[in-house]
């Protein structure tokens, strides 16, 4: 055999175990769930049951439109948010950009429940906003927890982080030279912006976006403690399909469609970064 | 120069304005929690206790359950991480260093960790537990939670890899050293930075892991996350906040013992495969 062959053999040995453990904890279900989502939950024939119904039941399409709304609405507020904030530590050297470079990232490593939890207890109703905010004299507050906009801020506090982390590694490789000739060119900052920030980080986006669409569409822990009664989003949906009225076929089917939503965006993401190699 | 410091003094003002609303938006939820954990008597409308007390620490403190639960998670994350690090670490190795067939298509199966929602993925993972005789057991909960672990090993620290210059590694070779050698002395130095950063990642998620636990270490195995989920529904706010510090303090401790390898550019490469 030749060398590169061995280098080759060794290369597949070294990831066939973590491969192993992929396949029986993530492909092996997946297929399974795929399978099971093919049989009628009603008739129990092999067909595309489910997913039609999945599409013609209104509570369901309502879930649907509810889900696709808070996904696409919290994806696109946290990259304009992440891009605001990488922007400006990228290029601010004041103090307080240094604080806030400290601790940005903090809320990406706590756990998902306690941060939830914080949430309710800091905008709920009679929490610590409301009296904060009885203290200036305001005495309205728009319903948050339990409702739509509890749902985007969790979103928000939960991917912002890990967006403006994305980014200003993706700005930092930006080059000064290029920001500075482009000033004494007499750009503005919107210029600035979309004709050497942006085509420059473009990439990354692409990354944030695809990991903060995946980690909201499915999204469980949030949405189960925050969200509302009725439309409910996917994740929640799914999960009392399957508890509450035990039916493991239809939850499959609402499993993999997210899944084909995903994979939409994983192509995407797969292209963006193939694009790379190739240069 | 006048207009000069007065633009400074408005800048200055909206950079104070923005920090303001980031502490409040992102601290305002664990400062408010750490607040409530101390607090005896904090009745509505009033923006601070009336009575500060430890006395639910004490409550808390006092469960066995909770106890248990703690010795669990710290004990279950250990091996998560130990396991992902021993099956993983090769693996980005090999993603970084070695051409081999299919390598970009195994290197991106990694993605579908993520791609599917988290509780269906649970569920059919229960089902499949369940042939194999997996329910209820250690080895069960270890492979739920390598789930969520297995990209940020693979990824991350063959990110970190990739970013140590061959030309490093080459000389050492030219010194004599054996590819064994260079790799313990030379690689895996530069790259520990990339390969922390990931088993905090793992040990944390571990830690944080709750809806796949739950599924499939039903009836036996309550780490905290799940004791969490019950006191939250169960006891008064206080217990819950309470909870919530001792649950977030391996996250601050950790995140300060390595606050040096914890930068944006290593977790951000591990996102952005080449």
């Amino acid at each position: 055999m030749s060398t590169s062959g061995k280098r080759g053999m060794l290369g597949l040995a070294l990831v066939i175990p973590s491969f192993l453990i992929l396949f029986v904890v993530v492909i092996l279900p997946i297929l399974y769930a795929v399978r099971e989502s093919l049989i009628d939950q009603n008739s129990g024939e092999f067909g595309l049951g489910n997913y039609i119904r999945l599409f013609t039941d209104p509570a369901m399409r309502k879930n649907i439109t509810y889900t696709l709304n808070v996904t696409i609405v919290s994806t696109l507020l946290s990259l304009l948010i992440s891009y605001s904030m990488a922007v400006y530590l990228r290029f601010s050297t004041s103090w307080m950009a240094r604080w806030i470079n400290r601790l940005y990232f903090v809320p990406m490593f706590v756990p998902g429940v306690i941060a939830t939890y914080g949430l309710i207890t800091l905008y709920g109703n009679h929490g610590w906003m409301v009296r904060l905010l009885l203290l200036l004299g305001i005495d309205s507050f728009p319903k948050i927890i339990y409702d739509y906009n509890g749902l985007v801020l969790a979103n928000l506090w939960f991917n912002i982080p890990f967006a403006t982390m994305l980014l200003s590694s993706a700005l930092a490789a930006v080059p000064n030279s290029v920001i500075e000739s482009a000033r004494d060119a007499g750009a503005n900052i919107w210029q600035l912006f979309f004709r050497f920030i942006l085509p420059l980080s473009y990439k990354t986006m692409w990354v944030a976006i695809t990991f903060i669409f995946m980690g909201i569409i499915g999204s469980f822990t949030a949405p189960f403690l925050i969200g509302a009664n009725s439309p409910q989003v996917l994740g929640v949906a799914m999960q009392q399909v399957f508890s509450n009225y035990q039916e493991t076929h239809t939850s499959s089917a609402m499993a993999v469609f997210m899944f084909l939503l995903c994979s939409v965006m994983g192509y995407f993401y797969i292209r963006t970064m193939g694009k790379d190699a190739d240069v | 120069m006048n207009w000069y410091f007065r633009s400074l003094g408005a800048r200055r003002i909206v950079e104070f304005v923005l920090l303001v609303v980031f502490v409040i938006f992102f601290l305002g939820p664990l400062l408010n929690l750490l607040i409530l954990a101390v607090s005896g008597k904090w009745q509505y409308p009033a923006a601070l206790p009336q009575s500060w007390s430890l006395e639910w620490w004490q409550f808390v403190l006092s469960q066995d359950d909770v106890l248990e639960s703690i010795s669990l998670s710290f004990l279950i994350a250990t091996v998560v991480t130990v396991c992902s690090i021993i099956v993983c670490i090769p693996a980005a190795y090999a993603f970084a260093r070695i051409a081999f067939p299919l390598s970009r298509w195994f290197l991106f199966s990694f993605l579908l960790t993520h791609a599917f929602p988290k509780m269906g993925l649970y569920v059919s993972i229960a089902v499949l537990f369940y042939k194999f005789g997996l329910m209820n057991t250690f080895l069960g909960i270890v492979l739920i939670h390598m789930v969520n672990t297995l990209m940020f090993m693979t990824w991350i620290p063959s990110s970190a890899f990739r970013s140590v210059h061959r030309a490093q590694e080459e000389s050492a070779r030219d010194a004599g050293a054996g590819p064994l050698r260079v790799f313990w002395k030379i690689t895996l130095p530069m790259a520990f930075p990339g390969i922390m950063v990931a088993s905090i990642f793992t040990f944390l998620s571990s830690l944080d892991e709750a809806q796949g636990t739950l599924l499939v270490g039903i009836p036996d195995f309550k780490t905290m996350p799940i004791i969490m989920y019950s006191i939250i529904a169960d006891y008064p706010n206080t217990t819950g906040a309470v909870f919530s510090v001792i649950l977030t303090l391996p996250t601050v401790i950790l995140l300060v013992a390595a606050r040096r390898f914890v930068s944006a550019d290593v977790l951000a490469g591990g996102f952005q495969v080449k």
